[in-house]
């Protein structure tokens, strides 16, 4: 038991200290750490997300360009081999990165990385592949998307709340016209040395960094794309829908770097409770009615967030009986101290920690961190989460509530209520 | 290429690659050309090119919009020269600098996928350790 523990150690420690090795290989930030999983991962991060997009949609049909045909491979080449090797291949898009994958057995790393690398250098972006490929797909992923009222809601929160850049949908809409040369333009613009990490696991840092020499060679230099820092404005509005749920999200923007504070006030607010079927001890979740939910919404990005709370039932009654209780917590939130605090500070670290033990966290969340070049440890998130005292977490979310709400109603618009009726 | 392909068989590489090969033939190739009587209905040579089979159809959609309406436009007027039994006034016949080929590329480039998706799906696999 004494050497499992010793070996766990090691582990942890060689974790550590390989994500904190951060090297510039080709111009790219590459990171990697290898806890001896039965398969590895590599990640692309471009910070190309819909934040930079030049024209609306453009980052989403990029995303969907991947592994398209590229000068070393055809579309069905890289299925086909893919295939073979027995990996898979995904690609993902945030507000400001988009994330291509591919999972793998050890060993076959030379193949897919270069699948990767020839995505960043050599995609062909022609103009029959957005036709009869990337522009369904793009359709596709954005009819499922907006047939959920919460995304919904949550999209057209963020376009209220910061208007331009983060408030750019994630999602193309058929009502903007693309073109190949439109996303050709996009993609010259943001791939480019200094706006490009790789993130392996389960694969040693120099063999990744090898790889990348040899396939990532002629890497062109790119300034990083401008964007306007974020402001926050809010407001409120209401989208007629039917089908969902009847939905409404309150919500408060933050500007300037993810806090603490604001991860804690999502602990603490938070209704879901840490044992199934038992009520959470959250100031919400007693006072909602049954059959209607409250979900907490802390979206942080490099120079804003987004926190809220995602109120949904079956009628427009529970909504509103629910949205009143959420308010009230919410605004009774700022005089928290004492266990009460402590217990959201313990909640947070553990959904911090968390959050790293998987593939997906460990992307999403030390890949933006990789590549803005900001220490990438958990033990820096934990720090300052412990750091988090009353009068800061008093003084934070004051300050998050005297802003103007972003209110959004989706659903029966007639009897849903509005932002004053639920106390903002 | 193949000889079953949508394309048909063709010398004309092979012709193109001998110089002197070349200059004999290309005025018999323009009389050709003109004495078929395509141009004087206002048609390019891709026009007759046999639709009728999925990979042309495939190559169709490729074409750009404009490029797609003046096919249209060619076929549309054609067909009425052939229903009045006459051909188009001089200055409407399809000049030979007209005459591209504009949609061979796309037939090749569809040509080449279905090319190589027989490949992938009737190859053997012998995997290197």
């Amino acid at each position: 038991m004494l050497a499992a523990r010793a070996s766990a150690a090691r582990a942890a420690s060689r974790i550590a200290r390989n994500f904190a090795t951060v090297v510039d290989t080709a111009g790219v930030k590459v990171a990697a750490a290898d806890n001896g999983e039965a398969t590895s991962a590599v990640t692309v991060i471009v910070k190309a997300g819909s934040r930079f997009e030049t024209k609306p949609g453009v980052a989403h049909a990029l995303k969907n360009y991947a592994f398209k045909s590229t000068d070393k491979r055809s579309t069905l080449g890289a299925v086909r081999e893919a295939e073979l090797y027995g990996g898979v291949l995904s690609s993902s898009l945030s507000r400001e990165h988009i994330a291509v994958t591919a999972e793998f057995l050890r060993g076959d790393e030379a193949f897919f990385v270069d699948v990767l690398s020839s995505y960043l250098t050599s995609t062909k972006f022609t103009r029959y592949e957005l036709s009869e490929w990337v522009a369904p797909t793009c359709e596709a992923e954005t009819t499922a998307a907006f047939s959920n009222p919460a995304t919904r809601a949550v999209e057209l929160a963020h376009n209220i709340a910061f208007r331009n850049g983060l408030g750019n949908s994630i999602f193309a809409t058929p009502g903007h016209h693309l073109t190949a040369e439109d996303v050709k333009a996009y993609a010259d613009s943001v791939f480019g040395a200094g706006n490009v990490a790789f993130v392996g696991t389960g694969i040693d840092h120099a063999a990744l960094e090898k790889l990348l020499e040899k396939s990532l060679g002629k890497f062109a230099s790119s300034a990083v794309p401008s964007s306007a820092p974020s402001k926050y404005f809010g407001g409120e509005s209401r989208l007629d829908a039917h089908g969902g749920p009847q939905t409404v999200f309150i919500g408060f923007g933050a500007v300037g770097a993810p806090s603490a504070e604001l991860a804690v006030l999502a602990a603490h607010l938070d209704p879901t409770p840490s044992v199934k079927w038992s009520q959470s001890t959250s100031p919400i979740a007693s006072s909602v009615p049954a059959g209607s939910s409250v979900q907490v919404v802390h979206l942080p990005y490099s120079d804003a967030s987004l926190f809220g709370l995602l109120v949904q039932g079956q009628s427009p009654a529970d909504v509103r009986e629910a949205g009143k209780a959420a308010v009230a917590a919410l605004k009774a939130a700022g005089g928290l101290k004492g266990e009460e605090l402590q217990k959201a500070i313990a909640k947070a670290k553990f959904t911090a920690a968390s959050s790293l033990d998987g593939r997906d966290g460990i992307v999403s969340t030390l890949g933006p961190k990789i590549l803005s070049g900001s220490s990438a440890s958990l033990s820096d998130t934990i720090s300052s989460l412990e750091k988090v005292d009353a009068s800061a977490f008093e003084k934070a979310t004051s300050s998050l509530l005297k802003a103007k709400p972003t209110y959004v109603a989706v659903g029966d618009i007639t009897s849903l209520p509005y932002a004053d009726e639920l106390g903002l | 290429m193949t000889i079953a392909g949508p394309l048909g068989p063709s010398l004309a590489p092979a012709i193109r690659r001998n110089r002197s090969l070349y200059q004999w033939i290309k005025p018999i190739a323009n009389w050709y050309a003109n004495v078929s009587g395509y141009r004087k209905v206002g048609l390019k040579y891709d026009d007759l090119l046999v639709e009728e089979r999925p990979d042309v159809q495939r190559a169709l959609e490729r074409l750009t919009p404009r490029e797609a309406y003046d096919r249209a436009y060619r076929f549309k007027r054609a067909s009425h020269c052939s229903v009045l039994h006459n051909i188009l006034p001089k200055e409407e016949w399809t000049k030979p600098e007209e005459d591209v080929r504009y949609l061979k590329p796309h037939v090749e480039e569809v040509e080449r996928e279905d090319l190589e998706r027989r490949k992938w799906d009737s190859m053997a696999v012998e995997r290197r350790r």
